[in-house]
């Protein structure tokens, strides 16, 4: 499964994306729940949220792209975005 | 400290003055939480109105900050607080993990530590600060949708007054002010002195990491981008540049004439919601006008946004007394 993790917005205005593939990493099941649970929680249109708060594109592979702004994340979310962010590239 | 311009620590702020047998001026009625790298809000209080400094910089620092923009507002436009109604100021500092961002979130202010590498503790600049706030300011006042054009503008107005509130708190002339946003935020090793520049938007940062500027100054680098809900935080660079140029025109403080123009027409209660560049370059004119006659404040205004591209001659014609049919400028829907 692939992974990818776009952020926008945020006072700065810059840009930031990782994608994450979980192909033989050994906590993939785990990754896999939680990208389930955020494409069936997420919203499937793009809103402007806060002014200066991060907006996410959340991606996972052909599956779809759920949307997201600061600060009305759900954990899953936050936990998602943290690990792509952390460690996809 | 990463950054300068809020107040000294230790010094004595110009507020609140209590008089006795007066009604007391009003106070920013402050109140910063502790967010305890969590992301629940508003988390437990740690400084309250004219309490001591605590051990902690950005506790410090916000409430620092807090200060010098209620001050700002009420000295230099006699507006009380954030709605103008003496809102009561909220700040949770230490939000998240390594927190990249600050926002307002409708109600209240919210900080991240920075992450060290391209970032540093957001409470350290106090036009950021100010920035924040003045995203309150707009959400009382014109409201400007935070998308396109005016969600541009909705960023720019932010920038100008976030810049206002430290060259106020600086005392600082518009040839003496660096008209920088996120002065000192950058984390050492980063290629940059900010996040944006009103003075040369475009030129703030160089960085392997963090990429480059991308703001452009005038429209001939108008962006047209879906990303950053339509290039509110890139073509702010624009407007941004229009005040600058008016403030430089004029001269003195930049808070006092320039500034003095653009909170008429954000506090005006004329200016669409919807507005585009060229409504507000407009609307601009319009507010000289009315505030300083036909003079050198209009020219200097008329100038700025023709420089930048907006209007050639905005409100040229209106000057010399003809109709609103020669406002091309203006808005797709009426104010
Ligand atoms: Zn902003």
């Amino acid at each position: 499964m692939r992974i990818q993790v776009i952020r926008d917005g945020g006072v700065s205005g810059v840009e930031r994306r990782a994608a994450l593939d979980t192909e033989g990493r050994p906590d993939a099941p785990h990754i896999h729940a939680l990208a389930r649970e955020v494409l069936s929680s997420g919203t499937r249109t793009a809103s402007f949220g806060v002014p200066d708060g991060f907006h996410y594109a959340i991606t996972v592979d052909e599956r779809g792209t759920v949307y997201c702004t600061e600060p009305q994340l759900t954990d899953g979310q936050r936990d998602l975005i943290g690990l792509v962010l952390a460690q996809g590239r | 400290m990463p950054c300068t311009g809020s107040s000294a620590p230790g010094a004595v702020p110009p507020y609140p003055r209590p008089r006795p047998g007066r009604a007391p001026e009003p106070t920013a009625r402050r109140t910063v939480h502790d967010g305890h790298h969590q992301h629940t809000l508003p988390g437990p209080v740690v400084r309250t109105e004219g309490s001591a400094p605590v051990a902690d910089q950005a506790v410090d620092h916000a409430y620092d900050g807090l200060g010098d923009t209620f001050a700002f507002y009420l000295d230099a436009y006699g507006r009380r607080s954030v709605d103008g109604r003496g809102l009561p100021l909220d700040a949770t500092v230490h939000y998240g993990v390594h927190y990249d961002n600050a926002f307002w979130n409708g109600r209240q202010m919210v900080f991240g530590d920075g992450d060290g590498t391209l970032f540093q503790d957001f409470t350290g600049c106090v036009e950021i600060i100010g920035h924040e706030l003045t995203h309150g300011v707009t959400q009382y006042s014109a409201n400007l949708d935070y998308q396109g054009q005016s969600g541009a503008l909705n960023e720019s107005v932010s920038d100008v007054f976030g810049s206002l509130v430290k060259q106020y708190a600086l005392g600082q002339t518009a040839d003496r002010a660096d008209w920088l946003i996120g002065a000192g935020l950058l984390a050492p090793g980063v290629q940059g002195v900010a996040l944006r520049s009103l003075k040369a938007p475009g030129t703030a940062y160089h960085d392997a990491r963090l990429g480059t500027d991308p703001q452009p100054a005038t429209m001939a680098g108008y962006l047209d981008t879906e990303a950053d809900n339509g290039g509110v935080h890139l073509n702010s660079g624009i407007p941004n540049h229009a005040f600058y140029l008016a403030a430089e025109a004029l001269g003195g403080h930049a808070w006092e004439r320039a500034g003095q123009i653009w909170y008429d027409v954000l506090t005006g209660g004329r200016l669409p919601s919807d507005a585009d560049f060229a409504a507000f370059a407009t609307a601009t004119a319009d507010a000289a006008r009315a505030r300083y006659g036909p003079g050198a404040e209009l020219r200097a205004v008329q100038a700025a946004w023709t420089t930048v591209g907006v209007g050639a001659g905005v409100g040229a014609e209106s000057t010399a007394g003809t109709s609103d049919a020669t406002r091309i400028n203006a808005p797709l829907r009426p104010a």
